[in-house]
């Protein structure tokens, strides 16, 4: 039997965590052992935006111990990843590099909703129970130590995922700067708490039926434990709002000692048992789960997933793109000429693969761009191309990295502006040559697809692309007049010749 | 009801001295052999050392620091300190009546003469010791002489002196005197003193009388018979040996040291310093000398004991390895055969097989010096982890460790440096493993690792498996076949997980999110340990029955103790197995009437922790490290075990059971706060210690009658594992 041993390092804003397991396809994840180490990097760098020399160093000893721990078990792979800390920090990129330099440990920087996607891969792999919740509508709720992750399921499908920056360390050194009467504490928690959840619960909330809460957290975990019986982690609402009501009103050393929570700990204790209360109460959920699981398991999933050791029956694409057209529905978009467009652009990209050096991510990230390519107009049409990008730029698509997102970005954006030599791209964005090409082929794939659908009345209904001697011949047999679209592939098909040496040409068999 | 009264408990030092009362029973108790009598006095006599050293000077500390405040029992440290000396004052009476009156007449009606002074030497070898003297002794004495220019030299911690009163002799002074006319200067009388080497043996035989009767002397008679070779231009006025006993409790403040190591190597060099709490001295000492040492070792009249006999009897260890005199010692145990470990494979099949219990000594140690060794040479294995607390010289653990390291494995090692006096030996021991390679932790700020756990983590066919050894007793191969203990040896995932999250602790890293099965000290196991107790309460309050058995070395933390009294008093039948202290009353009207406490002294030195609770019958029970004390709740990292597999289970309620049925080496805890041993009428003699060594031989011997059956079968070898 192959098993490959996974670490999984996470580097959070008041822990450093590693879980390493042993992926197999016969058993699955299986966690062999689990390793902490506390260390606030976050109180530096949500205070002073830096990471002091001395956390710095700490955080290198640590890792170093976890490299010793590493080849303990001779761990096959293993990837480390920090949060927002570290990603917040000024001196973020300097601190990676010296911990790359002293332990040899490469470490990613991932974007918020990279992260939030890979936690939430951990929990869907729990299977069955993660299927029947999200069928109904469901909450997840990752509460961290620099921000929170809602997202919202409905229908087996991603709703929307925002993220606040408001996570239990942050609200803790907040309050602490301005307030360090205990008492009084707790009540401006829950002020803060309240006041950036507001317009989440506004805008998404309201008509929406929430019937279960997944939490993610460490904090949670000890509650709910406490409620365990025969191993399910799952919580009535009464019940556990009526335990975090008189947790917050513990002493925080007390609520450690009931929950075994280590003592150093105890000053997270309070923010967390508010912010869970909050939430909670935020929703009309009846139950809650806090399926215990954290980036850590996230990252080997993942790792398992593509070393194709750990299969499961949900699809994530699908919810990355339940979460675009979510998106696109906000700004009012034409759903049925993006849907034209996208159905004929995945057909030409299929033709062209062999040629294109596109593959199956980039066909991910082309239907995204489709999806969002009309937002900009909801601002205005004068200036929608950068107005769409600005909302891309700016909208959290879980499961994407800040890369992809940029890459997004700009397939909108110039689908039909002029598009820009890579110089002029480079001078005003931070952007990789392969990345510049990826998003020319994808924006000439999309130019070409748009053009087919120029009408906006989806004339075409039966196309087929097949590619012959640097021609991508478009067989449509429909009865109409493509009178405009054959004008608009004619012209979009120049850039189509100039980045593939491909030229696109619109065949009609007409019947009479 | 309020079970803290002070009148509910009894101090822990008093309690401590009956302990060795109870030892001192065993070397006076005329059916055993006599060289096993002799080995039981020189016990008190080390053990009382130690109380000194360590209990007597800590009280000592309190009262020059001016603390007051009063134990359990309500004593203040100073009552304490006056009781203590009554009592050891009482106890060192009967240690040397005791040798006086019954080993040393005895010796000689079996033909070992033992010449208590040189006075008594015949002329022959009276020459023979002089020789001796000459040859031996002499190049290795350093007298010291007191007067103005040179003060009074350090005595050493329990070191045998020999202290003189010395003039100049007059033939040299004569003409200055006349001229000075100073007649007082040639009278001044003089203190000096000489070290009784330790590096030669105390006990020096002479040749046989011509009768074959053996005879011995002590080393500080051959001295004293020839103190004045050692003061050639002096008068001998008198010599007697004394010696001393400082306070040698060694208090590391932690938070401060900022190098463990070193701070302990200071303190090391340090504890010959400290201020005289005992001294002792032969009790027909010249008066005058007498006050010379009372006054320069500033000793009170409660610290000093007057002896008739030799000092520091911890000698006799060394008269009972004098070679012959086989039938007047126990036959020299040799621990049997473990069933399990029986037969080809390897140790790790054979723990995959099932939990493997072992009580030491009847059984064998090797199974866990073989888990380490083999674990050292099995490639397979990826990790070895360890905590060494007090550990043997030329251990054969520390070599498999050093070997794992270099054959590649990851091999982590925890060395308590504060294990009491056994520091030098630590510190050589963690270096010479740190340059073969291993991880070596020094022990932790602030608390002592008193656990004892063993993990080894192997790479199997289906992935990691981690194999877990959890003791009551360290892992120390030579104390292993003195101490009674037990240890289990599982693959059991849980607890596999539990001993890594341990060592994760240990190296500094957070807890874990939950224990599957370990319990540890400081943070978990007295909560856990109440909970156990209060949960037989609970069952005992509503009708349930409810029975608690519990066998530990030292009982003495009030919280512990107050909840066995709740539990007692809501009818909880408590069996206590406590070897030494025990600070809990029985008997008391309404609070203790159903506790049951006794304490085994026997052979072996009992150091097993089990715990039993009934549980409303879904019976559990546990070993681990920790006595029900303050230090080892508080104080220590220590781990309670469940022991839950059928096998071990029930071997362990065997033990206890057993145990409970003593009734020869069992004293039982009286009302009047007095041991009393078992009334025998109508109960068969059984002594726990020798059943246990009787059934360990049986059950291998049946092993090996099975093993030997067996071979009589072909049996086709297994394909080459992994």
């Amino acid at each position: 039997m192959q098993i490959l041993t996974f670490a999984g390092i996470d580097i959070g804003s008041y822990e450093v965590g590693m879980k390493i397991f042993e992926l197999s396809a016969k058993n699955g994840m299986k966690e062999i052992t689990y390793i902490r180490h506390r260390i606030e990097l976050g109180k530096d760098a949500y205070n002073t935006g830096k990471i002091s020399a001395q956390r710095m160093n700490e955080l290198c000893g640590v890792l170093a111990g976890f490299v010793d721990i590493m080849r303990e078990y001779q761990v096959d792979a293993y990837r480390a990843c920090v949060t927002s800390a570290i990603r917040e920090a000024d001196n973020g990129l300097l601190v990676l590099e010296n911990v790359r330099v002293r332990t040899g440990i490469d470490v990613e920087a991932l974007s918020n909703s990279e992260q939030r996607f890979l936690g939430y891969k951990s929990i869907a792999y729990q299977g069955k129970q993660f299927e029947e919740m999200i069928r109904k509508g469901t909450a997840i709720f990752d509460v961290g130590g620099g921000s929170i992750q809602l997202s919202l399921f409905d229908k087996d499908k991603l709703v929307t995922t925002q993220n606040i920056r408001m996570g239990i360390l942050r609200i803790r050194e907040r309050i602490a700067a301005i307030e360090d009467r205990p008492e009084r504490q707790a009540e401006l928690v829950e002020e803060l708490v309240d006041s950036e959840i507001a317009s989440f619960r506004k805008l998404y909330l309201k008509d929406r039926d929430i019937k279960s809460v997944i939490f993610v957290g460490d904090y949670i975990n000890y509650i709910v434990k406490t409620f365990r019986k025969d191993g399910s982690l799952v919580v009535a609402r009464e019940e556990l709002l009526a335990q975090l009501e008189a947790y917050s009103r513990m002493k925080p050393e007390e609520t450690a000692r009931k929950l075994g929570i280590p003592a150093d700990n105890a000053s997270l204790i309070l923010p967390s048992m508010i912010i869970y209360k909050r939430l909670v109460e935020m929703t009309n959920a009846e139950v809650i789960w806090a399926p215990g699981r954290n980036l850590s398991d996230g990252l080997a999933y993942d790792y398992g997933e593509r070393h194709k050791l750990i299969k499961t029956s949900h699809n994530f694409e699908n919810d990355i793109l339940a979460a675009a057209k979510n998106i696109s529905k906000r700004y009012l978009s034409d759903k049925a000429h993006i849907n034209q467009v996208d159905g004929l652009g995945l057909q030409i990209l299929d033709a062209i693969r062999k040629v294109s050096g596109l593959g199956p991510r980039d066909r991910l990230l082309f239907s995204i761009a489709v999806q969002l390519h009309q937002c900009g107009k909801y601002i205005t049409v004068s200036k929608a191309a950068e107005c769409n990008y600005d909302i891309v730029m700016a909208t959290e698509i879980i499961g994407l990295s800040h890369k992809e997102r940029n890459l997004v970005a700009n397939i909108v954006r110039y689908t039909t502006e002029e598009f820009p030599t890579y110089e002029k791209l480079a001078a005003t964005e931070e952007i990789e040559e392969d990345t510049y090409l990826r998003i020319m082929k994808l924006t000439a794939v999309f130019r070409a697809a748009n053009a087919l659908d120029r009408s906006h009345r989806q004339k075409i209904k039966n196309m087929k692309a097949v590619l012959k001697d640097y021609k991508l011949q478009l067989n449509i047999s429909d009865n109409v007049d493509l009178t405009l679209e054959k004008d608009a592939l004619d012209d979009k098909g120049d850039f189509f010749e100039y980045v593939f040496g491909i030229r696109p040409v619109i065949r009609q068999k007409k019947k009479f | 009801m309020d079970f803290l009264k002070p009148e509910y408990y009894r101090n822990r030092e008093l309690s401590w001295i009956q302990f060795n009362e109870r030892v001192l029973g065993e070397a006076r108790d005329k059916t055993l052999l006599l060289f096993e009598r002799l080995k039981f006095l020189s016990i008190t006599a080390s053990n009382l050392d130690e109380f000194f050293m360590i209990r007597v000077a800590s009280l000592k500390d309190m009262v020059n620091a001016n603390y007051m405040k009063p134990d359990i029992a309500g004593m203040t440290p100073s009552m304490q300190l006056e009781e203590i000396s009554g009592k050891v004052h009482e106890l060192v009476g009967v240690q040397y009546s005791t040798l006086i009156r019954s080993l040393i007449p005895a010796l000689k009606q079996n033909g070992l003469i033992f010449v208590r002074e040189h006075e008594e030497l015949g002329e022959e070898d009276a020459a023979y010791v002089d020789r001796y003297f000459a040859e031996n002794v002499y190049p290795v004495l350093t007298p010291m002489a007191v007067d103005s220019s040179r003060p009074f030299p350090l005595v050493r911690n329990k070191t045998l002196n020999i202290g003189a009163l010395v003039k100049r002799k007059p033939e040299k002074a004569v003409g200055k005197a006349e001229d000075s006319g100073k007649e007082g200067q040639k009278d001044e009388v003089e203190f000096a003193t000489v070290q009784v080497p330790s590096v030669l043996p105390r006990i020096v035989e002479l040749p046989p009388k011509s009768d074959g009767t053996r005879q011995v002397i002590l080393l500080e008679e051959i001295i004293e018979r020839n103190i004045a070779k050692l003061f050639l231009n002096y008068d001998v006025i008198c010599a007697h040996p004394y010696r001393v006993m400082r306070n040698a409790d060694l208090t590391i403040d932690e938070d401060e040291a900022a190098d463990l190591l070193k701070e302990i190597q200071k303190q090391l060099k340090k504890r010959q310093w400290g201020e005289v709490i005992r001294l002792e001295v032969e009790d027909s000492m010249d008066k005058q000398l007498f006050k010379i040492l009372k006054r320069e070792f500033n000793v009170k009249e409660s610290e000093i004991y007057r002896i008739n006999g030799p000092l520091d009897l911890t000698f006799l260890m060394k008269l009972y390895g004098l070679e012959g005199f086989e039938q007047l010692k126990a036959p020299k145990h040799v621990p049997a055969p473990v069933p399990q470990m029986m037969g080809e494979g390897s140790i790790f099949r054979k723990i995959r097989g099932g939990d493997i219990l072992l009580h030491h000594p009847y059984q064998s140690f090797d199974p866990v010096v073989d888990f380490v060794r083999e674990a050292a040479k099995d490639p397979q294995v990826l990790a070895i982890k360890q905590t060494l607390y007090r550990v043997s010289g030329n251990s054969p653990i520390i070599a498999a460790l050093a070997q794992a390291a270099e054959n590649g494995k990851q091999v982590s090692v925890l060395v308590e440096l504060k294990a009491r006096f056994d520091e030098e030996n630590n510190i050589v021991w963690a270096k010479m493993l740190e340059k073969a390679g291993c991880h070596v932790i020094y022990g932790l700020v602030g608390l002592k690792t008193h656990s004892k756990i063993t993990l080894v983590v192997r790479r199997e066919e289906d992935g990691i498996r981690r194999y877990v050894h959890l003791g009551t007793g360290n892992y120390n191969d030579a104390t292993a076949k003195q101490y009674t203990d037990c240890g289990l040896l599982t693959c059991s995932p849980a607890m596999g997980e539990d001993a890594t999250a341990v060592f994760n602790m240990l190296s500094g890293y957070s807890e874990p999110l939950t224990w599957n099965k370990l319990v540890l000290a400081p943070i978990w196991l007295r909560d856990r340990f109440l909970e156990l107790i209060r949960r037989e309460r609970d069952n005992a309050r509503v009708g349930k029955p409810a029975k608690i058995v519990a066998k530990m070395n030292s009982l003495c933390d009030q919280e512990i103790i107050a909840a066995l009294y709740e539990a007692s008093a809501a009818g909880v039948e408590i069996d206590l197995i406590i070897r030494g202290i025990c600070c809990l009353k029985v008997g008391i009207p309404g609070v203790s009437e159903h506790i049951r406490v006794r304490s085994i002294v026997g052979n072996f030195l009992e150091h097993a922790r089990i715990f039993y609770f009934l549980n409303n019958g879904q019976e559990e029970l546990y070993m681990g490290s920790a006595d029900w004390m303050p230090r080892n709740l508080d104080k220590r990292v220590e781990i309670l075990f469940p022991v839950e597999a059928k096998g071990p289970k029930e071997e362990g309620k065997h033990i206890l059971e057993i145990q409970l049925a003593d009734t020869l080496k069992a004293h039982v805890l009286q009302k009047d706060g007095l041991y009393e041993k078992v009334d025998r009428r109508g109960k068969e003699p059984l002594c726990a210690q020798e059943y246990f060594a009787g059934e360990a031989w049986e059950m291998a011997d049946a092993a090996q009658e099975e093993e030997t059956l067996n071979d009589r079968v072909f049996v086709p070898e297994e394909p080459v594992e992994e």
